[in-house]
């Protein structure tokens, strides 16, 4: 293409905007959480607070029981405990969902059995099901089992909603690795097994790294699910607690901030270190 | 192997899906007032038609509709200007694209979190911003008038749902050879032309899967109008609506048969869109 002078100042332009559109409302809320109150509900608006102050992660990380938040106190440690609970829901989900999805997904592209394409397609096609319609159906066997308001319950419906998914994501991106390196194992006499294990996985390390990250986004990112299987604080993550800030007629704007922040750290932090990976799988496959 | 190896899949969508998705349409067949401890009377597709006539429900479609649209149209047009300003290697690209994918990775509830302060009526950046400008005369509450709260909240929507749709649409343009561009040029096309004689032809695929990606995430549309503006009558989306009737009023026939409803409608666009575009998104 011809390179015109004011399409490359256009370009610049875009870009300055796009680094804008993407970063601004999470500077906005590191600054509000920065803020107290008082700054918050300034008129005109401060968009700088006087003096930048940690006092709202005090209180949601100590639990001052008098820190307001519209009407909820902020008990001690309850924030905390959310997000242990996040973590842990977190990381057993993802560490189950990859086990069946990878061998899953492994299987359907590699190995021939009566009955794949079927299989296949009958377990794909449940992605497009809104993960609601099952929860409500699962609601009355998860009652039975006393599986409401447990962890448990929740990393069992995090499992089955997410697993299709994932299980479509291995196996187009074993589609998309060479075949030679797992027949010549087989010649040399490897099981069938041994050339997944030993010769196909180690091929797979930086999908597995993209899977991991995608599944431990959507776990922790989760709302609507945990807003109906958990109801107190033993088993509330972290995305169920962070609206319960926000207050009828007054919001306590500087502790949900703060709140919002501590959120986003971890998937900001996997979004920025895999994001090549990330990357990689969503506009690939997905 | 195969079937070993599969098994473990299989059988949790089986027991843990399939299974709940039939026992949900059976459910949604049968009346609701069973609460006195009477066996659920079977009522066909009664609950179907009783929630399609409700005024709520109704009102939730629509504004779903609206949202949908609102999303995908943002997303399609922002996406198509973010793809053409990233998809060529300049120095710092890298960076710029982990920067893209940041709103992506964060829960829909913190950015509901993070754009709350901009639209608060009293405390609110996008009011006092307005006011200073001298473009409003008082405070506007945004959440309260219908119009200005769907477009919001798609925004917000938007926000999350972009670096998704942008990627895709990156390497969509990646996959056109660049001497396709080169030979047209040498016949004298301008970039204009190029756009939309070559680009988006070629993008077809592409948008495909934006476009359904972006229509099955936009329908299930809940956490961010949940913390912009609760449960109110304004601004409920379906899968609002269904919340609300499950688990607010415990009506579990009523509710699962609008869930249902929406996931046949979201089952049907995303065949129609593969239909449609004549290719398949896998």
């Amino acid at each position: 293409m011809i390179r015109f002078p004011a399409a490359q100042l256009l370009r610049i332009v875009a870009i300055a905007a796009i680094l804008l559109w993407s970063l601004a409302p999470i500077g906005l809320g590191v600054i509000t959480s920065l803020s107290t109150q008082t700054d918050v509900q300034a008129v005109p608006a401060r968009w700088l607070p006087h003096h930048a102050t940690l006092d709202a992660y005090r209180s949601l990380l100590g639990g001052s029981g008098d820190f307001r938040a519209g009407g909820t106190v902020s008990e001690s440690g309850a924030f905390t405990h959310a997000l242990w609970n996040s973590a842990s829901i977190m990381m057993l989900s993802t560490l189950a969902i990859l086990c069946v999805a990878i061998s899953a997904g492994y299987a359907f592209a590699r190995l021939r059995f009566p009955g794949r394409g079927a299989l296949f397609w009958a377990i794909v096609a449940t992605t497009v099901v809104p993960v609601f319609t099952v929860v409500i159906a699962l609601f009355g066997f998860l009652a039975d089992a006393h599986l409401i308001d447990r962890k448990l319950g929740l990393v069992l419906v995090f499992v089955s909603t997410t697993t299709p998914l994932a299980m479509w994501l291995v196996h187009n991106h074993v589609k998309q690795l060479p075949t030679e390196p797992e027949e010549a194992a087989l010649l040399d006499g490897c099981t069938r097994w041994q050339a997944f294990w030993h010769v196909a996985l180690p091929q797979m390390r930086s999908g597995i790294a993209a899977l991991s990250a995608i599944i431990v986004l959507l776990v922790w990112g989760e709302f609507l699910i945990p807003l109906l299987l958990t109801s107190t604080n033993a088993s509330k993550p972290v995305t169920v607690f962070i609206p319960e800030y926000i207050g009828k007629y007054t919001t306590n704007y500087p502790l949900l901030a703060a709140a919002g922040v501590l959120a986003m750290l971890p998937p900001t932090v996997v979004a920025l270190v895999l994001n090549r990976h990330i990357r990689g799988m969503l506009s690939g496959s997905s | 192997m195969g079937m070993l190896m599969v098994a473990p899949a299989v059988i949790i969508t089986a027991a843990l899906v399939v299974y709940p998705l039939i026992k949900g349409f059976q459910t949604s067949l049968e009346s609701a007032d069973t609460a006195v401890g009477g066996q659920p009377r079977f009522v066909g597709l009664g609950n179907y038609g009783d929630v399609l006539r409700s005024s709520t429900a109704r009102d939730a479609i629509v504004h779903t509709v609206i949202y949908v649209a609102l999303a995908v149209t943002f997303e399609l047009m922002l996406g198509l200007i973010v793809a053409v300003a990233l998809h060529r290697a300049f120095r710092g690209r890298g960076i710029v694209l982990a920067i893209l994918l940041v709103p992506w990775a964060l829960p829909s509830v913190v950015s509901g979190v993070l754009w709350r302060r901009v639209f608060d009526p009293d405390s609110g950046l996008l009011n006092s911003m307005l006011q200073q400008l001298h473009l409003v005369s008082h405070p506007h509450v945004w959440m309260a008038s219908r119009g200005w709260a769907l477009v919001l909240i798609a925004l917000v929507h938007v926000w999350g749902v972009l670096p998704l749709v942008s990627l895709i649409l990156i390497a969509g343009l990646q996959s056109i050879p660049e001497e396709v561009y080169s030979a047209s040029a040498v016949d004298g096309a301008t970039p204009l032309r190029q756009f939309r004689h070559i680009t988006l032809p070629l993008l077809r695929p592409s948008i495909a899967v934006a476009l359904t990606i972006g229509t099955v995430w936009a329908i299930k549309i809940f956490d961010e109008i949940y913390v912009l503006n609760g449960t109110a009558l304004n601004t409920r989306s379906i899968l609002m609506e269904v919340y609300n009737t499950t688990f607010v009023n415990a009506d579990f026939p009523h509710g699962t048969a609008l869930a249902l409803l929406l996931t046949a409608v979201t089952a049907l666009l995303a065949a129609g869109y593969a239909v449609a575009f004549g290719r398949s998104t896998t």
